[in-house]
């Protein structure tokens, strides 16, 4: 078992122990199935195709707030509980930290994810689902989650405050979400520049179930350049005390 | 063996560290004592690699730590002044989990979990949350912790503070019997601590090491207290005789200090470290001459205290007399 395998079955096994990760999962949960099934229901008339883009397109909003608060707690409680110190004087690189706290993460983003597959599974067996929107549709939404928790960690390294560390995860993300409107605002060649930085964007590329590298590129270079400024952080602090 | 070579550190301005060196050699128990921000702390945690000097060099069996950080924290086990315990864990799951990042699996790692549950007596408590424990309980996890790879180091940041006297009296045994077969260093604000675990006692204050030694080779270089005498005796006889044998030109104190039970007086005779062997004599003399009693005569050595308070106020108030001088008469 690695450093990194270590962090990260710490950090998935601990959101079972604090009640924020049941509140915010079952939240999740709710409001999710609950658009999903008024679709179903309201929407599932004669002639209706089986879809789940009403849940995929919300998808980015949710994680908006479920993401920073899964990563809020990452490094500020391990600041507060003192654990910090403890952490860095542990014969593990720095990588190995981020990377099992980042992977712990998005673990458990993973197996909410999975909570919902039974939303599709059933639409299969009641109509004629269209499974490629559907797989890009959770492969994308992995890939954008990640590149929330990458951003959401990145900042709960900056303080020791989890309610900071959510407030500007959260406002954070959201310029990231509104960046293409913003740019619209300006000027086109703008929009398009912005789009092309946005996470959302290539997660809708994704959810079309159309897999093109550039979108993997744009999370693998996203979820890197974080998870850097994360280290870098920590360097800061060695340095700096 | 470790190696501490001109470590200066700055955090910002402030400079916490002014070129510390000192060496520990293998197997011994190393006391720090400092008052709050004497860079006690601060010495610790750049030896564990937790923060980086801003100059000089700490070796622990020749690695410098900055050059190869993980090779020195293998052999160092950490007890940083917080307490670094997760509250939400169950007791062995936190060893569990320190011991796994430790690089220790399988067998080892039970064995090694096994071992400080017994040195640390957390057996009671193995399967409680962290967070239902005492203090004095959650010191024992971080200590153990800091055992669970057998280190060959073990740095303590001011492992009794905060404990009831029972509790430090515990937590002082068990260091002493870590001490028999290790290398420790430990910081303290407790000066019966130092002396009661340590072989070596190191002073920080203001950034600087002022004393490096044994309790009693400090305790040493300061004069000892005042000789207290006891006499059965005829109180006023034995007061006019005394202040006779030692008029004030001598130099010599006597304070009389109380006449309990009556016919036994006790006097306070101040001297100086030369006339001691003389006053003693004379006294003696004198009792013996007179057909009364001697029941006490007292000499207290000065304590780790005095030579804690001497040597870190003083060092306080030079450079502040200093700064004063330089900035001309211009009020800061």
């Amino acid at each position: 078992m690695s450093k990194t395998t270590v962090i990260l079955k710490r950090e998935f096994r601990s959101y079972f122990l604090s009640p924020i990760a049941y509140v915010v999962g079952g939240l999740f949960l709710a409001i999710g199935g609950w658009f999903y099934f008024s679709r179903v229901f309201f929407d599932f008339g004669a002639g209706a195709e089986a879809r789940m883009d009403g849940f995929f397109n919300l998808l980015p909003l949710f994680f908006l707030v479920l993401v920073p608060a899964l990563s809020m707690r990452l490094w500020a409680e391990e600041k507060k509980l003192g654990t910090f110190e403890l952490l860095l004087t542990f014969p593990v690189r720095s990588r190995d930290l981020i990377l099992g706290k980042f992977l712990g993460g998005l673990l458990f983003v993973v197996v909410l994810l999975a909570f919902t597959l039974p939303y599709p599974m059933t639409l299969a067996a009641y109509g004629k689902l269209d499974w490629g929107p559907v797989i890009g549709g959770y492969l994308g939404g992995i890939l954008l989650a990640a590149s929330y928790l990458s951003l959401g960690l990145f900042i709960s390294s900056l303080t020791r405050d989890q309610i900071i560390a959510l407030l500007l995860s959260v406002a954070s993300l959201l310029i990231l979400v509104l960046l293409p409107q913003f740019g619209a605002a300006m000027s086109p060649s703008l929009a398009e520049a912005f789009k092309l930085l946005s996470p959302v964007e290539h997660f809708r590329s994704i959810a079309r179930g159309v897999l093109d590298l550039r979108d993997l590129i744009f999370y693998f270079v996203f979820c890197g350049l974080f998870l850097y400024l994360n280290a870098l952080v920590l360097e800061f602090k060695k340095r700096n005390g | 063996m470790i190696q501490v070579e001109n470590l200066v550190k700055h955090y910002g301005s402030f400079v916490a560290l002014k070129g510390i060196s000192f060496e520990v050699p293998s197997g011994q128990v190393l006391g720090f004592l400092g008052p709050n921000g004497a860079g006690k702390s601060t010495t610790m945690k750049i030896l564990t690699g937790y923060l980086y000097p801003s100059s000089g060099h700490v070796k622990v069996d020749g690695i410098d730590v900055q050059e190869d950080p993980l090779s020195v924290r293998k052999k160092v086990g950490y007890l940083p002044e917080t307490n670094p315990l997760y509250m939400d864990m169950r007791v062995d799951d936190y060893l569990r989990f320190v011991g796994s990042i430790r690089g220790l699996r399988g067998k080892a790692l039970s064995q090694g979990i096994q071992r400080v549950v017994e040195v640390c007596g957390l057996a009671r408590v193995y399967r409680k949350e962290i967070r239902e424990l005492s203090k004095g309980y959650r010191q024992r996890v971080g200590l153990a912790q800091a055992m669970i790879h057998d280190p060959e180091i073990l740095v303590l940041d001011e492992p009794t503070s905060g404990l009831d006297p029972n509790q430090i009296v515990e937590i002082r045994e068990l260091i002493r019997n870590l001490g028999t077969d290790r290398t420790v260093l430990l910081s303290t604000h407790y000066l019966q601590e130092v002396e009661a675990t340590c072989d070596r006692i190191l002073i920080i204050a203001q950034g600087k090491i002022v004393a490096d030694g044994t309790a009693r080779s400090l305790t040493s270089t300061l004069p000892p207290g005042p000789l207290t005498v006891e006499i059965k005796g005829p109180k006023d006889k034995v007061e006019t005789q005394l202040k006779e044998l030692f008029p004030p030109e001598t130099g010599v104190q006597v304070q009389f200090l109380g006449e309990d039970p009556p016919g036994e007086v006790c006097f306070r005779v101040g001297t100086s470290p030369e006339s001691d062997e003389h006053v003693r004599e004379a006294i003696f003399d004198l009792v013996s001459r007179n057909g009364w009693k001697l029941l006490e005569m007292h000499r207290p050595p000065a304590t780790l205290e005095q030579v804690f308070r001497k040597l870190t106020l003083d060092p306080i108030e030079e450079p502040l007399v200093a700064k004063e001088l330089s900035m001309g008469g211009s009020h800061v």
